[in-house]
């Protein structure tokens, strides 16, 4: 059983390595948790109390929300008064929503923000606290209309929510360049400009030649080269590798 | 500066060996309560501590602030001895990796919240000793919560078994190899490209 779950963790970590955006990330991620009830997410570092919608949303690595309930939590401060976020600071595991009821239950603001979520299709959750490199508060939050989810697999759930968040923190530093390799890619392509064979940067990076060719076609695709050598050129010149 | 101290010149670090020892005791049995280690003499010293053993050693103005402990996985060491269960599949083993234990700082140069520049550093040690001797993994047993940092810091750790809850806190063993890549996001985030490892410190010949 517990072999399984290391299975299933390990080929969303392979699919995850192939993830280029955001968008990609979430998606990923609802199909695997789908078989918990898992419908919706939310990642992101912690913004200051009160801080305006737009900058609460820069917060947000990841948005796989319902709009219409993301556009009303974050223009009435709801953010502020959840409970599963405000519980964050003091939690070093993964809690159930339902599990932290004590914290809303006599607080009618906080109360509220439950009583709408569940209207919304947000009815069950659980949160992971995360603490980033440089210190920042953040977390990364699943939730449905009903979702069962055993012990065991929230360690899984904390494995996979912390790996999906070093990938979204990965993407966003590289957001800023025109085209986007994913870390695969451009670890491939790093190792043939230092001259390496498909077969040996199969061997480096625990894949097969033919991941190898993999990513090195959509690389192609993605910077318009013919071959490995101009894929080499073109991104030593964007600065894509170094 | 990082001082990598093993077999071939620990006669040079008898008196910084001592204080590894009570540094080890005051952190891992008074701190963290692994109450199987405590020795009534105050030195945490265990059955890995034999001369196949790597130890870093973060000094400052001659005191240990900072310390890490490599032990090669050709031989006994955590993984494949005291904590196999954590490891489901193959365990991973050979010259090129090594286990990683028993990262300490000092309780008087430990920062709240924003960085860890001790931690850091010794991390940076173990990178640049590897890179140049071969090493390219390291194994590791941490609780969940850092494997954020490891990820970060741009080391590919695979994770060899799923979490498990040892003394209150879940514990997961990784894979982690590391690279070129690793050792600019270090210096990148300690802000300095120059290199930690004393000139004291020995080579390791893979054998």
């Amino acid at each position: 059983m517990s072999r399984k779950r290391l299975d299933l963790t390990l080929a969303f970590l392979r699919a995850l390595d192939r993830t280029a955006s955001p968008q990609d990330v979430s998606e990923l991620l609802l199909r695997l948790l789908g078989r918990f009830g898992i419908e919706h997410a939310l990642a992101g570092t912690l913004p200051i109390i009160g801080a305006p919608p737009r900058q609460q949303y820069e917060h947000a690595l990841l948005d796989a929300m319902p709009p219409d309930w993301k556009t009303r939590y974050l223009s009435r401060g709801y953010l502020f008064r959840d409970a599963t976020v405000r519980h964050l600071a003091e939690a070093n595991a993964p809690y159930a929503w339902s599990e932290i009821a004590d914290r809303y239950r006599e607080d009618p603001a906080a109360l509220r923000v439950m009583n709408e979520a569940g209207e919304h299709g947000l009815r069950h959750g659980v949160t992971v606290p995360l603490l980033t490199l440089d210190g920042q508060l953040a977390g990364f939050s699943f939730s449905g209309a009903r979702i069962e989810v055993s012990p065991e697999d929230l360690g899984t759930l904390q494995l996979v929510a912390t790996y999906a968040f070093a990938q979204l923190v990965l993407l966003r530093s590289e957001a800023g360049a025109e085209i986007r390799l994913s870390p695969r890619e451009r670890e491939v392509l790093q190792w043939v400009a230092e001259g390496k064979t498909n077969w040996e940067i199969g061997e480096i990076l625990s894949i097969s030649a033919k991941g190898v060719e993999h990513h090195l076609r959509t690389t192609r695709s993605k910077l318009g080269t013919l071959n490995s050598t101009q894929s080499v050129a073109v991104a030593l010149r964007r600065g894509l590798i170094s | 500066m990082i001082h990598v101290v093993t077999a071939a010149n620990q006669d040079r670090y008898a008196a910084e060996m001592e204080e590894v020892w009570r540094l080890r005791h005051r952190v891992f049995v008074e701190e963290k309560g692994w109450s199987a280690l405590r020795r009534p003499d105050g030195r945490e010293i265990d059955q890995f501590d034999t001369p196949h053993a790597a130890h870093f050693l973060a000094i400052e103005s001659g005191q240990v602030i900072g310390y890490s402990r490599l032990l090669p996985t050709t031989r006994p060491h955590l993984l494949s001895d005291v904590l196999p269960e954590l490891c489901e599949g193959d365990r991973p083993a050979g010259p090129q990796i090594w286990e990683w234990t028993r990262q300490a700082v000092a309780p008087s140069h430990r920062t709240r919240g924003k960085n860890h520049p001790v931690s850091l550093e010794v991390m940076t040690g173990i990178v640049e000793w590897g890179l140049e001797n071969g090493v390219t993994c390291f194994l590791a047993q941490m609780p969940i919560v850092y494997l954020l940092h490891v990820l970060q810091l741009h080391f590919r750790a695979v994770p060899l078994g799923v979490p498990a809850e040892i003394d209150g806190e879940r514990i997961i063993a990784v894979e982690a190899r590391f690279d070129a890549r690793t050792l600019r996001k270090l210096q990148e985030i300690r802000g300095t490209k120059a290199s930690v490892l004393a000139p004291t410190s020995p080579t390791y010949l893979m054998a």
